[in-house]
């Protein structure tokens, strides 16, 4: 959605052409999930209103082969017009250097991403977010595959039928299943620091997934 | 610094050896970690595994490490273990199975042994441990001085030292056994149901008389004409020999070799007058023992799932080191790891078969040839490099096409899936069996043999050369001799195919610059490093294929048989296809210790790397390319040819 009604249709970009190429092949259904990769991210912004707010800082950690690799941990700060005044007092966070243009970041961000599955808490409103910094260079939506580990969570406890006017959502924050799952939540409300939470989230989960016969990619994204 | 590798360093901090680390390794040590989480009952590692290339220090939970269901240690938070097998390079000696749910962090070793080198602290804590025997470095320092104080009393225990480390072996406790009075052919039958070659004959208590294996059927039973009506008692082996079973491994090893004994009884007080407990067989210790080519194609072929067949594949690794360390000969090793890359090949394929049996039943009478392609195709893929195969059915009626398709390409992908999950890398053109256009019935196949015999461009030749390789893995043979009777057609109708052909193979520029210095990649990721396959490799892979199918040679599949092969054919060229061979055989060893070593594909290599004489050795082996891509222009006057 746009403010200005006559925008063109916006031109993609190489880096954007390269990233959307990956997708010329989908994940077989029978992939056993050990063989996937997930890309389990977070981003910190300035409120919840898409059209209004914005991303402060982005946070990602890959999972592959089951297991949650330090080493490909990631933090990226986009620059933004509006002062970070206000959120810099809930958040801690202070004035960054090295932030990065729009474009620089997109850049990262799409070959960071690949065509990994992408996970978070309410992964949704994160990839609106992202979506919309990358918009320009004409990301029309991510189209990696993506789960929600709020849904998971609602279906491991609740069955595969699920009942969404019955579920207790102030039982499924990302505080409350950490809590439930025996992780210790520490950095709450940096990106990097949630999405390392919600990839220890992920692995347990994958495991109590397991034992209910959800074994492979397609069983996953039934 | 990132929060992340922030908040993994800091549980890091808090436990030794850590503690004593710089914050600048701490950090570089936190960015490599992998976190993994096994829920209670899980394994880890298995006793006889080969060491993963990690160790690990448990964040959350316990892990208790066993040896035969025994608990010999309990690992708590910020307990280091692992470490002994990976230093020590040899297999794990225990078992470590979750006690709780746990989270684990693992440490490359690489970067591990770096900071022992550098960190005098950190090393002494571990030498420390080692001296001692530990397994588990605990968190806290005293415990390891302990252990240090009991280690100089017991230094005696350690003389045989050299089984404990394997000593992986399983004791068969389920023995067969049956009565004196049963007769020869009952005693047969039953080892025949259970599939084991032997019997303990007992008596009623169960106390141990005597054994019947194998061998006694042949040579007191079939060669003396005796009547298997006869009662077991008449040919069994007796008394034998005992044992108890919480006997070392090393001294009930020992009284098998001593007695010459294929089988070792095993009961409860040691002694004939106590009731059987267990056996030992040789074949038990050999699988124990691990690396032989027979001992991992028979685990291969027993395996039950793919996740053990992935582990087998693990340990030929190793045997595969160990062969090009030893210049084992070429054509052995590549034949026992393509043997070794079948066999998982043809169990995945009758695992997927079984799985798909239900909804495709009337598919199982319908032929398929399992294609390999490039490499494995040519019976020389060594590492776990990428997968190339395909799928070739028989036709079928018009009303199953669409059924067949569908199940072929299932299957397909399930061998891929399963390929993948026993390390072998996915290929980046998707040339797999779980690619639609590649599983095809044999009029489709032959149709695109044709398209690209027919005509050939050069775009369509550097992707399609490798199909040239192919070779039937599982399935019938006959459907992949007759796609290979179609292409010596085609390509006899149209000759000049061979022309393409040839120019594809001298496009790979030569190996050496005009100072006779190696060309290395001027730019990107692998700059300055030289690429072994392209450039010296896929040059003599080319030219061989070119010439079998030049002089319509088929079944010959591996480059320097061909090139062998080539040598009888053209007998003035005799010297010089012996050399290529020589010269491709040095070049899949260098490659394959290269990729060892760095865990890679090892096609990249830098030269200023090898030693000088590894180095003249590469040089030498480019000298029949070049021979060969001067006698290929002439041949297929490739100066006057256009394509």
């Amino acid at each position: 959605m746009s403010w200005w009604p006559f925008r063109p249709e916006e031109k993609k970009e190489s880096f954007v052409e390269e990233y959307l190429a990956l997708f010329k092949s989908s994940i077989p259904p029978i992939r056993k999930i050990n063989q996937l990769e997930f890309i389990v991210l977070d981003t910190e912004t300035t409120g919840l209103d898409v059209k209004k707010d914005h991303i402060i800082s982005f946070g990602a950690v890959k999972i592959k082969q089951g297991k949650i690799r330090v080493d490909s941990a990631i933090e990226l700060y986009p620059e933004s017009s509006k002062s970070l005044a206000n959120t810099a007092k809930i958040h801690g966070l202070i004035n960054r250097e090295n932030l990065l243009s729009p474009k620089t970041f997109s850049q990262k961000l799409l070959s960071y991403l690949g065509s990994g599955i992408i996970v978070g808490h309410h992964v949704n409103f994160d990839l609106e977010m992202l979506q919309k910094i990358s918009s320009p260079f004409g990301l029309k939506s991510f189209p990696n595959p993506h789960l929600d580990t709020l849904d998971l969570a609602v279906r491991l406890e609740y069955g595969p039928h699920i009942n969404w006017n019955e579920i207790p959502m102030r039982e499924f924050g990302l505080d409350q299943l950490c809590e439930r799952y025996q992780i210790q939540t520490e950095d709450r409300h940096t990106a990097a620091g949630d999405a390392f939470l919600t990839a220890q989230l992920l692995i347990k989960m994958l495991k109590s997934a397991e034992t209910k016969g959800i074994d492979s990619f397609g069983k996953l994204f039934r | 610094m990132n929060v992340i590798i922030n908040r993994v360093a800091e549980f890091l901090r808090k436990h030794p050896p850590f503690s004593f680390l710089e914050e600048g390794d701490l950090l570089s040590i936190a960015q490599s970690v992998e976190i993994s989480y096994l829920s209670k009952d899980e394994w880890l590692f298995h006793q006889g595994e080969p060491a993963r290339p990690h160790f690990f220090i448990l964040k959350e939970g316990q892990i208790m490490l066993q040896e035969a269901g025994e608990i010999r240690e309990y690992c708590d938070v910020g307990d280091v273990f692992g470490i002994l097998a990976l230093l020590g390079k040899r297999p794990y000696v225990l078992d470590a199975l979750a006690g709780e749910n746990c989270l684990i962090y693992s440490i490359p070793v690489a970067i591990f042994e770096k900071l022992l080198e550098k960190n005098p602290k950190v090393s002494l804590y571990f030498a420390a441990g080692f001296a001692a025997g530990q397994v588990v470095f605990k968190a806290d320092l005293e415990k390891g001085q302990e252990a240090r104080m009991e280690f100089s009393r017991k230094s005696e225990d350690h003389s045989l030292l050299i089984f404990s480390g394997q000593s992986a072996f399983r004791i068969s406790k389920n023995v067969l056994t049956c009565q004196p009075e049963n007769t020869i052919r009952e005693a047969a039958q039953l080892m025949d149901e259970r599939q084991v070659s032997s019997i303990i004959i007992c008596n009623e208590q169960g106390y141990p008389l005597g054994i019947i294996t194998d061998k006694d059927l042949r040579s007191k039973v079939l060669s003396k004409g005796i009547s298997p009506d006869k009662p077991c008692s008449e040919i069994m082996s007796s008394p034998v020999i005992t044992r108890k079973p919480d006997t070392a491994f090393a001294d009930l090893y020992l009284s098998m070799i001593k007695n010459r004994l294929h089988h070792l009884i095993l009961t409860e007080d040691g002694t004939a007058e106590s009731p059987v407990s267990g056996i030992l067989s040789d074949h038990d210790i050999l699988l124990s023992m691990g690396n032989s080519p027979a001992v991992l194609i028979h685990a291969l072929n027993n395996a039950s799932t793919i996740e053990e067949m992935a582990q087998i594949r693990d340990r030929a690794e190793t045997m595969l080191r160990y062969y090009l360390e030893n210049e084992v000969a070429m054509d052995f090793v590549a034949g026992v790891m393509t043997e070794i890359n079948d066999v998982i090949i043809q169990q995945a394929i009758a695992f997927g078969k079984k799985h798909l049996s239900k909804d495709y039943s009337e598919m199982e009478e319908v032929p398929f040839a399992f294609l390999s392609l490039g490499s494995e195709g040519r019976e020389e893929q060594l590492l776990r490099t990428d997968q190339d195969n395909a799928i070739l059915y028989g036709n079928v009626e018009a009303d199953l096409k669409e059924k067949a398709q569908e199940y072929f390409q299932h299957l397909g992908s399930y061998v891929v899936e399963a390929m993948l999950t026993c390390g072998f890398s996915a290929c980046p053109a998707n040339i797999m069996a779980s690619n639609a256009d590649l599983v095809l019935p044999l009029s489709k196949w032959k149709a695109k043999f044709s398209e690209w015999v027919l005509h050939p461009s050069p775009e369509a030749l550097l992707r399609s050369s490798i199909f040239f390789d192919f070779r039937v893995i599982s399935g019938s043979l006959a459907l992949g001799d007759e796609l290979s009777f179609h292409v010596f057609e085609e390509i006899k109708k149209k000759p000049v195919f061979l022309n393409f052909l040839a120019k594809n193979a001298l496009q790979n520029p030569p190996p050496l610059g005009f100072f006779r210095n190696f060309l290395v990649e001027k730019s990107g990721e692998h700059r300055d490093q030289f690429d072994i396959k392209a450039r010296a490799m896929m040059p003599l892979t080319d030219l061989a294929r070119l010439l079998v199918l030049y002089h319509g040679v088929s079944g010959i599949n591996n480059t320097f048989k061909r090139f062998e092969k080539l040598a009888e054919i053209e007998p003035n060229y005799q010297e010089l296809f012996t050399q290529a061979a020589k010269a491709y055989e040095i070049l899949m060893r260098m490659r394959a210790i290269e990729g060892l070593q760095n865990g890679n594909s090892g096609r990249y290599i830098a030269p200023e790397k090898l030693g000088k004489i590894q180095r003249q050795l590469l040089k030498n082996t480019f000298g029949p390319i070049g021979e060969l891509q001067d006698i290929i222009q002439v041949r297929f006057q490739l100066d006057f040819f256009r394509s």
